[in-house]
């Protein structure tokens, strides 16, 4: 029975996958500010991603003591995303990290299941991401109150996965909802384990060059609210194409830049000025 | 007296010589599916340098149409090749169907309707179609591109199987058991007679050439077979014009333009399929093109169709360019057109 279930599901998958008129580039790149899009790489291409976040611009931490963040890092990405097939991608890559845990290595699997196609046989596009951090900080058996004395080795691990659902409206507008849950094996005292989420982005494309991209993160937890120094992450960027290349500049409140590190540990408030400039280079090379 | 007796014992042997002969000559009987090749042949003319070598060992047709069409194929032994580029496959410039309806010219816009009708992408590379037919190789202005490399291609058709995979489609070099598979899979592709478009009466003077066939060379049948097919593609680079707002001062025909953008710009572009400049049917993109169409930079239609692109290190990937017979001025003036249609 198991077996029937799966082979449907399978053949059900793989004849959405084998039509044709597919709609394209619902998002340019892989990734908005801080979620992860539908998009994945083609196959057999590799995107090499840097990605940085200064220090907040404004508040006690910004300003011109530290050139409004610039001469802060609050997060570095150095990574690589490989496309299997046309649908399949994974992902490694490495992040100074913003929450507790830092120096992140991350494994991903990203995989798209529907694709929306330009008759609207297929309305929407949906791509299940799976995110897996590991902490490489090095341990402090001193402190056992901190998240770093790792009494386990599985404490070091994170993880996160996402079903993300978006729909390219017009050449101009896609827009994307992104249901999440992250687990983290260690978490401070009085915080829980498991953290749902609920992400939205969007891209306005300006022109064949530039576009607007927009993205929200609001995570459902009693924990996480205003008055417990939580906010949701919000980012705001420009995203130039220039054929190979994709520049994202943006401005976001999250320190972190994986989805294990911003959802829950956002505690950077925009209205504070506690926001930062950050960019993304990403260029694809054939393998 | 020695000669005497030599001619005495020879004359026998060449009387059975040629009677072999001509009962082979009288056997061979033509049709639309003859090879033209095997046609000459009977004629006299001499078989090509790039008959295959059949003592390679793990050479197969079979394979080079892998390697042509998806550019991995197996190993003589075991396990596959790796790709012979990251960038291209031979299909990504060239067709391997007939791409002319009329083989002894060289027309871009006939092609162009040939391919529309036919389902064919039109492209910058001559079609492989009848590669084998060919005489000359990297003709005409590709020695302003390639330099001296073309000179021992020319007539040559191995070592410009070799030049086509390291320079225009920037990948490794090939083995001698990978370029004789491509070889025999191009000899799969070579020109029937059908393909000449030949008449009836056509097919009787060419058969009665082939019975009254006595040896030698039979250079008036065999150059009126070869009047009906291009022993060799022209090519002239030609330049962008030098005023980019009032182009070749053609008026544009936007339909034709159409199947320019969709048979020829689509083919690569469309989902990054061979580049990373992607395009597609979205009004922005149309703006784009043609606000840069009159640029003097790459973002130029005109400019990428004349000049083409270079590879670079870390971007290998380039835009070969259109000769003048792989599309006409007019038909960048279509095609210009066409865009500013869709842009409105």
């Amino acid at each position: 029975m198991i077996r029937l279930a799966i082979f449907v599901i399978l053949f059900c998958f793989t004849t959405f996958l084998f039509s044709q008129d597919f709609t394209q580039q619902t998002f340019k790149d892989t990734k908005v500010i801080n979620t992860h899009t539908v998009e994945t790489v083609v196959k057999r291409k590799l995107d090499v991603r840097i990605g940085h976040r200064f220090g907040d611009i404004g508040g006690g931490n910004g300003g011109w003591q530290t050139f409004y963040g610039l001469e802060n890092a609050a997060d570095i990405l150095f990574g690589v995303e490989y496309g299997i097939t046309d649908n399949i991608t994974v992902g490694l890559s490495r992040t100074k990290g913003a929450g507790p845990l830092k120096k992140l290595i991350n494994t991903s699997l990203k995989y798209r299941f529907f694709r929306q196609k330009n008759d609207d046989s297929m309305p929407v596009s949906m791509t299940a991401y799976g995110l897996w951090s590991i902490s490489t900080m090095k341990q402090d058996t001193s402190n056992s109150e901190v998240l770093n004395n790792f009494p386990e080795f599985s404490h070091r691990s994170m993880y996160c996965v996402q079903i993300l659902i978006a729909r390219k409206f017009s050449d101009a507008f896609s827009f994307q909802v992104i249901p999440s849950y992250v687990h983290r094996n260690l978490v401070p005292f009085n915080d829980d384990n498991g953290l749902f989420s609920l992400g939205f982005a969007m891209r306005i494309q300006i022109s064949k060059v530039f576009g607007i991209i927009v993205d929200a993160t609001f995570p459902f937890s009693e924990l996480r609210t205003r008055e417990n120094g939580y906010y949701p992450p919000i980012g705001i960027g420009l995203e130039i194409d220039t054929g190979g290349h994709i520049f994202q500049i943006n401005f976001t409140n999250a320190r972190g830049i994986m989805e294990t590190d911003y959802i829950p540990y956002t505690q950077s408030d925009w209205s504070e000025g506690q926001f930062r400039l950050g960019f993304t280079i990403s260029r694809t090379f054939n393998l | 007296m020695k000669k005497v007796s030599i001619t005495i014992l020879l004359f026998p042997v060449m009387i059975l010589f040629a009677s072999l002969v001509a009962d082979d000559q009288a056997d061979f009987v033509i049709g639309q599916s003859t090879p033209v090749w095997e046609v000459l042949e009977h004629l006299g003319e001499p078989s090509p340098n790039h008959q295959v070598n059949e003592s390679v060992n793990g050479a197969s047709a079979e394979k080079g149409k892998d390697l042509m069409l998806i550019g991995i194929t197996k190993k003589p032994k075991r396990g596959k090749t790796k790709k012979q580029s990251k960038h291209f496959v031979c299909t990504s410039c060239h067709n391997v169907q007939k791409e002319d309806p009329d083989l002894s010219l060289s027309n871009p816009q006939a092609r162009l309707e040939y391919a529309n009708e036919n389902g064919l992408p039109y492209l910058q590379g001559t079609t492989l179609f009848g590669a084998v037919n060919r005489t000359s190789f990297f003709n005409g202005d590709y020695e302003k591109k390639y330099g001296k490399l073309v000179e021992p291609t020319r007539h040559d058709l191995r070592k410009a199987i070799q030049l086509c995979a390291v320079e225009c489609s920037q990948g490794r070099k090939m083995k001698n058991w990978e370029i004789e598979s491509v070889l025999m899979y191009l000899w799969t592709l070579e020109l029937k007679l059908k393909d000449l478009n030949l008449e009836d009466n056509d097919y009787e003077l060419i058969q009665e050439a082939i019975s009254d066939f006595k040896g030698g060379k039979d250079f008036e049948t065999i150059n009126y077979i070869q009047s009906f097919y291009q022993k060799g593609s022209p090519a002239h680079f030609i330049t962008p014009p030098e005023n980019r707002k009032t182009g070749y001062g053609m008026q544009g025909n936007p339909e034709n333009g159409k199947l320019i953008y969709d048979l020829s710009c689509m083919h690569c572009h469309e989902a990054k399929r061979y580049s990373f400049f992607e395009l597609d049917n979205a009004k922005i993109t149309f703006r784009y093109l043609k606000n840069n169409f009159t640029k003097y930079s790459h973002s130029s239609i005109y400019q990428v169709a004349r000049y083409g692109t270079s590879p670079k290190p870390g971007k290998k990937a380039y835009m070969p360019q259109y000769t003048a017979e792989k599309m006409s001025n007019q038909q960048l003036e279509d095609l210009r057109a066409y865009i500013e249609m869709m842009a409105e």
